[in-house]
């Protein structure tokens, strides 16, 4: 079958910084897929390489079987991009931002306008339809960002860390929004930092950092790969930390470590976590707090690299 | 759905209709900014006509009746860096991203711009025309001269407005657009024929003020209010204006793909 999305060995450099070093993607029609990354991995050159914002100085990348830089054209065609940076106009009210986007694409005055609505209607934002767009909160300035590139239905919807700096209320409706529109049939690449935004909406993640794609895969086997929960406990006495990673390592044989007054517990699923947690009462060890937590992106960095996410912001800033 | 069945190419044409729209728009919502664009012609006219106008020629009325309408020139002149600025601004914003991504004309994009300024130009032109008249100046010729005169002007802004959009394009900060202005479309405006004769000036600059496109338009503008057409200058307006196009609208569109892939 055919991929809506196609990357092999793309290269771009922005003087002495490579953001991109030689990166493969690959996204079947209709599918989702997640690229995982900190700050400067890359993520945004290689959504601006997609939507045919920049050039890339060497391998291919075609959507739709449409190579980006030949048949840039075409591609335009056929995508919706919302970018990290809010792609309004912000002196212009949400309804005319939508209407000037259909205009824009082919639509009669009345045609723009019956779209505007629809639009406006499915993200929320009739109540806001006539405010200027730079009144906005930020939830629905990315709803009304989103209801903008697809606007004449995009088969393929590029979004760039669509949800970063909002709160989870709002991030939980984009990703509806965004669920609702792979059900329709689009193939949607997004980025992100957060591993649970790619675990709820990627069919596959790739994982990149410093330009280059460090693991791949359905968010399962990623997970796997990472090693699924972190149970956490802080006991009240200090000195019960060392007793606290034998007791755990005693119940389930999990490698233990001790992290700035914590006894970290990798654990494979929460029967595990509650198996040590019983346990750990039966010893009669005090616990100040404990929690259990999915890995965040620095635990699945640490693990495919050995080295932490570092947040580079002066690199993204570049390929910005 | 209606969506997929709109006809994807709109002309150029429309599109730049569009998206000088999209410029405009922001007047409906915030008509206050109507009073901004003709506030720099307008102190113009009023400052060198009051302040400087009697120490030329005597009284400020005849020179109202001599410089008035180059000066309103002048003054619309240093408004275009306007364009330069609202492109550099739009170029900072996430929307010409979108709006790059998307099927449209790079003429239009750029085009539009121009072309709403055009029309914050001619309502300055209106205005400052309106207090000119209100305070005493009579042109000589009928009002399809008047009418003539004002395209004249409207059509050197166009062209000149599209040297802004290089410098837009190109510049790195709004700052570098001023000192732009000021290093261009100063010493094009005093050594010129819009307030002061030509044999007033030090010879080698007399140079200069004969084949200045200010002059040509300034001279152009003058004849046609008086009745009295002067071939030559109109045709060294035409001259500078589809030269001015013809280097500067490619080399826009050069810089604005350049900006883009990188």
């Amino acid at each position: 079958m055919r991929h809506a999305i196609e990357v092999r060995g793309l290269v771009k450099a922005f003087g002495d910084v490579r953001a991109l070093d030689g990166v493969d993607l690959t996204a079947p029609a209709g599918s989702v897929l997640g690229v995982l990354g900190p700050n400067g991995a890359g993520k945004t050159t290689a959504v601006r390489i997609l939507s045919t914002l920049t050039h890339p100085d060497a391998g291919t990348a075609r959507v739709l079987g449409l190579d980006v830089v030949a048949k840039a054209d075409e591609v335009r065609d056929r995508i919706g991009l919302t970018g990290q940076y809010a792609g309004l106009d912000e002196n212009l009210t949400g309804e005319q931002n939508l209407v000037l986007i259909a205009r824009l694409l082919g639509a009669s005055r009345p045609q723009a306008k019956a779209r505007a609505a629809e639009l406006l209607e499915r993200f929320d934002l009739v109540h806001a339809a006539s405010r200027p767009a730079g009144k906005y909160s930020g939830g629905m300035r990315r709803r009304l960002d989103l209801a903008a590139s697809v606007v004449r239905r995009p088969e393929v919807l590029f979004l760039d860390e669509p949800t970063t700096g909002l709160d989870p209320k709002s991030r939980g409706g984009l990703w509806d929004v965004v669920r609702d529109l792979v059900a329709e049939g689009t193939t949607v690449l997004l980025t992100t930092q957060y591993l649970e935004e790619a675990d709820q909406l990627a069919d596959s993640i790739a994982v990149i950092d410093a330009g280059r794609v460090i693991a791949s895969g359905a968010p399962a086997e990623l997970k796997r790969m990472v090693g699924g929960l972190v149970l956490r406990m802080r006991p009240v006495r200090p000195e019960a930390l060392p007793q606290l990673v034998v007791l755990a390592d005693g119940t389930i044989g999990a490698a233990a470590k001790i992290e700035e007054g914590e006894a970290v517990v990798p654990v494979a699923h929460a029967g595990e976590a509650t198996a040590v947690m019983s346990r750990v009462t039966q010893a009669g060890v005090d616990l100040a707090s404990f929690g259990l937590d999915e890995p965040t992106l620095d635990e699945v960095f640490l693990t495919l690299t050995g080295h932490r996410a570092e947040s580079n912001d002066e690199k993204e800033e570049v390929a910005a | 759905m209606t969506a997929t069945t709109w006809n994807t190419r709109r002309g150029t044409f429309a599109q730049t209709a569009s998206m000088a729209a999209r410029s405009l728009a922001s007047i409906r919502n915030n008509p206050a900014t109507l009073i901004e664009f003709f506030m720099i012609p307008l102190m113009i006219l009023l400052s060198i006509t009051f302040f400087m106008g009697g120490q030329m020629m005597g009284s400020w009325q005849d020179f109202l009746q001599y410089a008035g309408p180059t000066i309103i020139v002048m003054g619309l002149f240093f408004a275009i860096p306007t364009t330069g600025l609202g492109l550099h601004a739009d170029l900072k914003s996430g929307v010409f991203d979108r709006l790059t991504a998307m099927p449209v004309s790079r003429f239009a994009l750029l085009g539009g711009r121009v072309a709403a300024d055009m029309v914050k130009h001619a309502w300055a032109l209106l205005v400052v025309g309106g207090v000119a008249f209100a305070i005493g100046y009579r042109p000589e010729a009928g009002a399809a001269d008047v009418i003539a005169a004002a395209a004249i002007v409207l059509a050197f802004l166009f062209c000149a407005s599209w040297t802004m959009v290089l410098v837009g394009l190109t510049a790195k900060t709004e700052d570098q657009i001023q000192t732009w202005m000021i290093a261009l479309l100063m010493p094009l405006s005093y050594i010129s024929t819009a307030f002061i004769e030509i044999d007033t000036l030090p010879d080698a600059l007399q140079w200069v003020a004969r084949v200045n496109p200010v002059t040509a338009v300034a001279e152009s503008v003058r004849g046609v209010l008086a009745g009295d057409v002067s071939g030559g200058y109109l045709l060294s307006l035409a001259a500078w204006c589809a030269g001015t196009l013809a280097v500067f609208v490619p080399l826009s569109l050069r810089a604005y793909r350049r900006k883009l892939m990188n």
